[in-house]
């Protein structure tokens, strides 16, 4: 609440308050408008929405487009939901869980050579996917993982720990040390001070790694691409495209099924949001 | 169960060559509230992290009771959670995500206390601190002074041998910080726990120290009584830093008027192998009058009040303008003489000759 009175406070002079707010109101629309076009075409008949879905007459809302997506048994989105869930909750919890430990010793502990390794951690997150997929290919066939959930979910966590590491030891490092340091004298051993104390009170920091990486494991189509070949396995981004058809792509299912994906991590980041937002501040925020 | 605290030769340096402590001694007897009190960069922080084992020192040794905590040179090194201290930080840092129950019962938790047992300490403690009300807030919903209470019944709830203070009284606002000294000083008193308070604020360590010691650069520069402090300063830097308004220190040439007029030479010898001194007057020890008896002559130039006093700046010759104690009848642009009752006299290297009490 102390929040928005010091945010109004800012804006003293009226002008100020005009642009700014028409400013974030023009990123609003522009950013919900293709939100509310693929919504509207989902849950229309294709005949009405051929001519454009914002042409609103006549106007019949059905949900066929959703069942046709999730349970049609060529590509059944249902089936992919439940494999990405089974991809991605893993995905997220193993690298955010890892890479908190890892970023709590770079923010805290002196090593000998930590900054070089640090720097090597930021050096091969600018190296892109492409370049990795064919040793990652490989590596995964001779471990017999080519095609498995263990497999991707591998993959997808060490993709993600060094930008977790990087992200969580910013965070760390604004912590005020005394806490750690009175939970010290009070007579924690370090792994109760990072459990009881370092954990909980860095919780927004650590949700908001998990809420992006979440989203980034949900949302990744290359990996699973090459990686998952099996129909069965294939996660819901890889479903996708299949919804388009053969000869005439159907808008309304390939909608539904656009929704359908997307609903999820729209879900998480608004279960979080909370978490999310101050991770967020407390990160730009200076020491 | 009271213990003493031995420092002996503690020094530290922290890269690449810089001094916060050297070669520091001194002795805490049990049960004594003693207070570290210095500038800021006099190392005084650093001695008590280096007390509770946050920070390990260079050279030197420190023994908490029986038991040797550090020893540089036999690389003896202690835990803090080993130490059985009780520390409350400046920031008090306290736990934000626990209540303040749950912040108290935090180190009982961790010893791994019967349930029973911690409920009835965190009650015992909170209690004693007057923050029963609290016990179910978190620090967030807190005042400062009450932050601090719940900061130090931590610090007390394990029972520890030493209690370490780190100035815990800066961040409170002026009003309540009395309080909270009076309080921390009973509650001492009343437990009996070897005490140990870092502060830069003299009235901070006279309100609350059974003993002193001013640090500065690293280096003790006295440890004494408060009144011993600011009766019989070991040096200048003990003089200016102690005593509120501070004392009017004076450099003069042993052949100025001034030594003659107080009687210098006469109390302390010859000072003809001196080139020059420094003389020091406290404000009050020293009172402007308008009868003419008094040892000094001065115009004053400024009234200022504080609270029930009233104190006069008087020029004595161009130079020299002293800060003293004004009687009712004194005004300001009038001539006055000054009643001087003490003066402390020190040498080229500001260390004090004597104190002339007249």
């Amino acid at each position: 609440m102390g929040d928005i009175t010091t945010q109004r406070l800012m804006f003293k002079s009226p002008i100020k308050w005009l642009v700014i707010n028409a400013i974030a109101w023009i990123i609003g629309v522009l950013w919900i408008t293709p939100f509310i076009g693929i919504f509207m075409t989902s849950i229309r008949p294709f005949s009405e929405v051929v001519s454009g879905w914002w042409t609103i007459h006549p106007f019949t809302v059905t949900f066929e487009n959703y069942f046709e997506a999730l349970f049609n048994p060529m590509f059944s989105l249902y089936k992919g939901l439940i494999n990405s869930l089974i991809i991605a909750v893993p995905s997220t919890l193993i690298p955010v869980f890892l890479a908190s430990l890892a970023a709590y010793a770079f923010a805290r502990f002196s090593l000998p050579i930590k900054n070089y390794l640090f720097a090597t951690i930021l050096f091969l997150m600018a190296v892109p996917q492409q370049m990795t997929i064919i040793p990652i290919f490989f590596m995964l066939n001779n471990m017999h993982l080519l095609n498995t959930y263990l497999g991707l979910i591998l993959v997808h966590s060490s993709w993600g720990i060094p930008w977790i590491i990087f992200f969580l030891r910013n965070y760390f490092s604004l912590l005020p040390v005394e806490l750690e340091e009175a939970a010290k004298v009070d007579g924690a051993s370090y792994r109760q001070i990072y459990f009881k104390i370092v954990l909980p009170v860095a919780l927004p920091g650590i949700v908001s790694a998990a809420v992006l990486q979440f989203a980034w494991v949900w949302n990744d189509f290359f990996f699973a691409l090459m990686l998952i070949f099996d129909p069965d396995k294939m996660v819901v981004t890889q479903m996708l495209p299949r919804l388009k058809g053969q000869y005439q792509v159907d808008w309304g299912l390939l909608s539904a099924g656009s929704v359908i994906a997307m609903i999820v991590p729209i879900l998480v980041y608004a279960l979080f949001n909370r978490y999310y937002v101050s991770g967020f501040r407390g990160w730009a925020m200076k020491r | 169960m009271a213990v003493e605290v031995v420092i002996e030769n503690l020094s530290k340096v922290f890269p690449p060559n810089v001094k916060a402590l050297e070669n520091v001694s001194f002795k805490i007897k049990p049960k004594e509230f003693f207070v570290i009190l210095g500038p800021s960069g006099s190392g005084k922080t650093t001695l008590l992290r280096i007390i509770a084992g946050l920070e390990v020192p260079t050279k030197g040794r420190v023994i908490i009771g029986d038991r040797v905590v550090v020893d540089a040179e036999k690389g003896i090194y202690v835990e803090p959670k080993d130490r059985n201290i009780g520390m409350v930080f400046q920031n008090w840092a306290l736990y934000p995500h626990m209540t303040a129950y749950e912040n108290i019962a935090f180190p009982l938790r961790i010893k791994r206390l019967p349930k029973d047992e911690i409920d009835r300490r965190v009650k015992e403690v909170a209690e004693a601190l007057g923050i029963i009300d609290l016990l179910n807030r978190k620090p967030a919903h807190m005042s400062g002074g009450q932050q601090q209470r719940v900061a130090l019944a931590r610090a007390l709830a394990k029972q520890p041998d030493v209690l370490l203070l780190d100035e815990p009284f800066s961040n409170l606002d002026a009003r309540i910080r009395v309080t909270a000294r009076e309080f921390v000083r009973e509650i001492q008193k009343k437990l009996g726990i070897t005490t140990i308070l870092v502060t830069h604020d003299q009235a901070d360590a006279f309100a609350v120290g059974d003993r002193v010691m001013v640090l500065r650069n690293g280096v003790i520069q006295q440890i004494g009584k408060p009144k011993e402090l600011y009766d019989e300063p070991r040096n200048l830097f003990v003089a200016n830093f102690i005593g509120d308004p501070p004392m009017n220190i004076v450099k003069v040439n042993t052949s100025n008027e001034i030594i003659h007029r107080l009687d210098i030479t006469e109390h302390i010898g010859s000072v003809k192998q001196l080139k020059y001194l420094y003389i020091g007057i406290r404000p009050d020890e020293a009172q402007a009058i308008t009868s003419r008896e008094g040892m000094l002559k001065g115009y004053v130039r400024l009234i200022e009040y504080a609270g029930s006093r009233k104190y006069a700046k008087v020029e004595v010759t161009p130079n020299i303008t002293l800060k003293v104690l004004a009687s009712e009848d004194v005004e300001e642009d009038t001539t006055v003489d000054i009643e001087v009752k003490k003066v402390h006299v020190f040498n080229e290297n500001g260390e004090r000759i004597k104190t002339i009490t007249y």
